[in-house]
């Protein structure tokens, strides 16, 4: 089957490889060697890296620029899109430039409200007017659209298509439980290939979420990449659990954060288990790993949850059996 | 139960500040026959007006200020206590009005402490007397109400 | 109805403080309803406004009117006789009243009271939440009377994101409902969950503000 894109990403999960992203946080600030001194840190450990669109709502150099400066550093980006600070005509202008930059994973977000900012000591910019032209299932549809029919989301056509391998988000046990899967489905028909999950720590919970979404056929249709938090310390833990939506911390691993002489490397351990864990869930196609301003951490982690090296692939796109059932 | 002093005054009453204190009070937390000409004794710390009403459900945050806005010194309203209003919860309401209001003074910088509210039951005229004192104490480091100027001379 | 809140007093006095005498209006219609701008609300701040401009060492008189709605010529005429009186007029109506006001008597100064913020239900006696946003192009039908574009922090159209606390509250404001889980629920209740399946495409905004400054017009309803 013809890849829609010809990403990495896209290509690792063609070739049924276990993949594996990892989140590179952009400085709040215009210097490009924050990140390409992450891009040391973590070149070889993952097939794609995700570079985050101003999270939480607080300004940061931006997705593009950032995933560009990844480019040129030789990793892969996927570049992560809210539908907060940009319409539609932005969002698609941006969209194009990516393309025409060589970027080609794009995952499609809703995007922190403003109001909500995660980040307690920063001011924000709470007073800004938002957005929200359009909410991330019409953005998965619109990128679906110039992608596979070369269309604007007015329906005037493109010059040429942008190839772009779609993302999505999931958080599969966020209230309301029962819709949640429905709302992948709807992502998937909207156009996502690719699903980036919110943080697993409930293994359980999450396994029967993915097979609701395996029962309904799901699975076959789009690539599920677990989330993946590494904790570094029990109130970490707990704030997780409390204070962001769709995060389920077990008790038992938050107790064991607490008990521990070395949280950091407990935490470290912890990730390590979590992969292992999600990655025999069938229909885990992957994992995004998130170290919120310690990416230092990942490259051991991954290593030690076996996932190193990463696979070699033949220059041309692999002809392997398709993702898909379309 | 002390009556309050009623010496005569001299040239010092310009110089002393007496507060003005109107007492709002609710008619049936007074004894009935409570003696309100207590109010035009004169005193050397305060003046008091008794004013009283139906109850303090009645009191309106324009009232207050329209009160205030004539140059009173302070208010103390004088209520039933929490669960014997005989509006049922008339003194609650009283109670979130007067907070509001309490808010407002205090961010025009006049003071919180001009008003305020008591409750009890069955008092006399004497007694309100000192509830009007007691608020008189609280006014009197806020200084005089400067609409004081603005009264005809 | 449209609601509104009281500006904090000292942006107020901030305003008026070169001013002499005022005229204070009130409107009996919206702002009244909310408790911000009628009548009492004329009453509590025409005091308020005097003494709090008295603690800054200044004088203000005030004359006060309330009139039925703000937002109409003819109640808007009553203030006539009192604008020559006055150096300056504080309207406590909503941001159409006091454009009335200003549109009408263009040779006063015309200051909003109020800070005239949604179009609101009043869920229960002094709790306003609002409802509409008057985006032009009304699809109530299709989330089971409960409006995501005013109701929802992000006016999402095709279901919640992944914010909704678990007690079914908005990440933005712990007091706000997800109104997408309250439509999943009242879907689900009726047994039709599965018509959130389809995909809203993208709303057309140019009905609304985002298409200009609205201007309605009813040919068989001009002179």
């Amino acid at each position: 089957m013809k890849l829609r894109s010809g990403s990495r990403l896209e290509r690792v999960l063609a070739a049924g490889h276990f993949a594996v992203t990892v989140e590179v946080g952009p400085p709040q600030g215009p210097n490009p060697e924050v990140i390409r001194r992450k891009a040391e840190w973590l070149r070889g450990v993952a097939d794609a890296y995700n570079v985050t669109d101003n999270q939480t709502a607080v300004v940061r150099l931006s997705s593009i620029a950032g995933a560009k400066l990844l480019l040129e550093a030789g990793l892969e980006p996927v570049m992560q899109t809210t539908c907060r600070d940009r319409n539609r005509i932005a969002l698609q202008s941006d969209l194009l430039g990516a393309s025409a930059l060589g970027i080609k994973n794009c995952l499609c977000l809703s995007g922190d409200h403003q109001k909500a900012s995660a980040s307690g000591k920063l001011k924000g910019h709470p007073g800004a007017k938002n957005v929200y032209d359009v909410d991330s299932i019409q953005l998965l549809a619109i990128l679906q659209g110039m992608r596979d029919q070369a269309v604007q989301a007015s329906g005037d056509p493109l010059e040429q298509p942008a190839p772009f391998f779609i993302g999505a988000a999931w958080t599969p046990l966020a209230t309301p439980e029962s819709f949640r899967t429905l709302r992948l489905a709807k992502k998937i028909e909207a156009g996502a290939d690719f699903i980036q999950t919110q943080a697993v720590f409930d293994v359980a919970r999450f396994a029967a979420a993915v097979k609701k979404a395996r029962e309904m056929g799901l699975c076959d249709r789009v690539a599920i990449l677990a989330g993946i938090v590494v904790p570094r310390s029990a109130r970490m833990l707990r704030y997780l659990n409390e204070r962001v939506p769709g995060v389920e911390v077990p008790e038992e691993l938050i107790r064991r954060m607490e008990a521990a002489t070395q949280p950091a490397a407990e935490g470290k351990k912890i990730a390590k288990e979590l992969i292992e864990a999600v990655r025999v869930i069938p229909g885990v196609r992957g994992v995004h790993l998130q170290a919120i301003e310690n990416e230092a951490v990942l490259p051991e982690i991954i290593q030690s949850a076996d996932l190193l090296p990463r696979p070699e692939l033949n220059a041309e796109p692999a002809r392997a059996a398709s993702i898909r059932n379309r | 139960m002390m009556a309050p002093r009623t010496e005569t005054l001299g040239e010092k009453e310009a110089e002393v500040f007496r507060p003005e204190i109107v007492v709002l009070f609710c008619q049936h937390c007074v004894v009935p026959d409570a003696d309100l000409s207590v109010a035009t004794m004169a005193t050397s710390r305060f003046r008091a007006r008794l004013v009283m009403m139906p109850c303090t459900s009645k009191v309106e945050p324009s009232h207050l200020l329209k009160i205030l806005a004539e140059g009173a010194d302070g208010i103390q309203v004088v209520g039933c206590p929490h669960r014997q209003c005989r509006r049922l919860d008339g003194n609650l309401r009283a109670e979130k009005r007067i907070e509001y209001v309490r808010r407002l003074l205090h961010q025009i910088r006049m003071g919180a402490e001009r008003l305020g509210m008591e409750r009890g039951l069955d008092f006399s005229g004497l007694q309100l007397m000192l509830l009007a004192e007691r608020r008189a104490n609280a006014v009197k480091p806020l200084g005089r109400n400067p609409m004081q100027e603005e009264r005809i001379k | 109805m449209i609601i509104a809140e009281s500006k904090p007093i000292l942006e107020l006095v901030h305003q008026l403080s070169g001013r002499r005498r005022i005229l204070l209006t009130g409107c009996a219609c919206c702002v009244a309803e909310c408790a911000a701008g009628g009548e009492r609300e004329v009453e509590t701040l025409a005091p308020l406004l005097r003494l709090a401009l008295k603690v800054e060492g200044h004088s203000l008189e005030i004359l006060t009117k309330t009139v039925e709605r703000q937002c109409e010529w003819e109640f808007v005429e009553e203030l006539a006789e009192l604008i020559p009186q006055a150096d300056a007029v504080l309207s406590l109506a909503c941001g159409i009243g006091v454009q009335a006001v200003a549109e009408r008597f263009p040779e006063i100064p015309v200051y909003p009271g109020v800070n005239t913020t949604s179009l609101a239900l009043r869920e229960e006696p002094g709790l306003w939440a609002a409802r509409c946003q008057a985006c032009g192009d009304c699809v109530l039908g299709e989330t089971f009377g409960l409006c995501p574009i005013a109701r929802c922090a992000k006016s999402l159209q095709n279901g919640p994101c992944g914010g909704t606390r678990k007690n079914g509250k908005c990440e933005v404001d712990e007091n706000v409902d997800c109104v997408w889980n309250l439509i999943v629920e009242r879907a689900a209740a009726k047994g039709r969950l599965e018509s959130l399946l389809r995909i809203r495409q993208p709303k057309d905004w140019s009905n609304s503000h985002h298409g200009g400054p609205k201007r309605m017009l009813r040919e068989d309803l001009r002179p």
